[in-house]
């Protein structure tokens, strides 16, 4: 059962990693581009806007995903990562959580700036908050992947 | 804004409304070091989600308009900043 919610929180996180990075790209200032656009340039050219309502959703289901677990964690793998004295991996997760949390209370201001119709005068507000969800997503899925393959990574 | 501030508070002081005890699965408002390793986290998102929230339906909009909307993510910017901050304890 946990390594089906580990699964699925793992299926939502990457779904939130596309959704997020989409966002945040499409945001990143660029020239007109003259000819056809490679394939940064596709992945960039999306509706930003699109995307706010479905990051809300897989930020919060893959953040529920991550606190059921966490127990399981805590008993198993923190003090498995505290008997080996893996101090950094310990820290790196003490972060996620932190960050995790931390996104889940950007959420209402995200999506507030986010809803139509768009306020130019917003337009930085949007930029930097939805890059600082960025980072936090990926930091979050980095970590876990990392901390979940751990004993396999290390000789 | 303010629920990164109620959290960092709260995890900086260590101290939250209830802990979590997963090995026997029990909620406690005291500390029970018998029931084994304890987990805050869930105290501390709570904390922070009520206050922010009472906070937010307290303050009058008009109040709330006049902040920029610059510090809407200034501020959460710098708590994340502090976090990594203090946690690179563990890499030390």
């Amino acid at each position: 059962m946990i390594v089906a919610l580990l699964i699925l929180h793992g299926l939502l996180a990457v779904a939130l990693l596309g959704a997020i990075t989409h966002q945040a790209l499409s945001l990143v200032p660029r020239r007109a581009a003259a000819g056809p656009l490679s394939f940064v340039g596709r992945f960039r050219n999306v509706d930003s806007e699109a995307y706010a309502t479905a990051v809300v959703v897989l930020f919060v289901v893959t953040a529920i995903g991550g606190g059921l677990l966490y127990p399981q964690y805590r008993l198993d793998v923190r003090t498995a990562l505290e008997d080996m004295q893996m101090r950094a991996a310990n820290g790196v997760f003490e972060l996620k959580e932190h960050l995790a949390a931390i996104g889940l209370g950007l959420l209402p201001t995200y999506w507030l700036f986010w809803k139509a119709p768009l306020v130019p005068g917003q337009a930085a507000a949007r930029r930097y908050l939805t890059w600082l969800l960025a980072f936090i997503v990926w930091w979050n899925f980095l970590v876990g992947h990392v901390l979940n393959n751990i004993k396999g990574l290390l000789p | 804004m303010l629920f990164g501030i109620v959290y960092l508070t709260c995890f900086y002081m260590d101290w939250a409304p209830f802990r979590y005890y997963p090995d026997h699965r029990t909620f406690h408002i005291k500390v029970t070091p018998q029931d084994g390793p304890a987990i805050l986290w869930y105290g501390w998102v709570t904390a922070a989600a009520f206050v922010s929230a009472a906070i937010a339906l307290l303050v009058p909009r008009q109040l709330a308009e006049r902040l920029g909307p610059g510090w809407a993510w200034a501020v959460p910017l710098v708590i994340v900043v502090l976090l990594l901050v203090y946690e690179r304890r563990w890499f030390m």
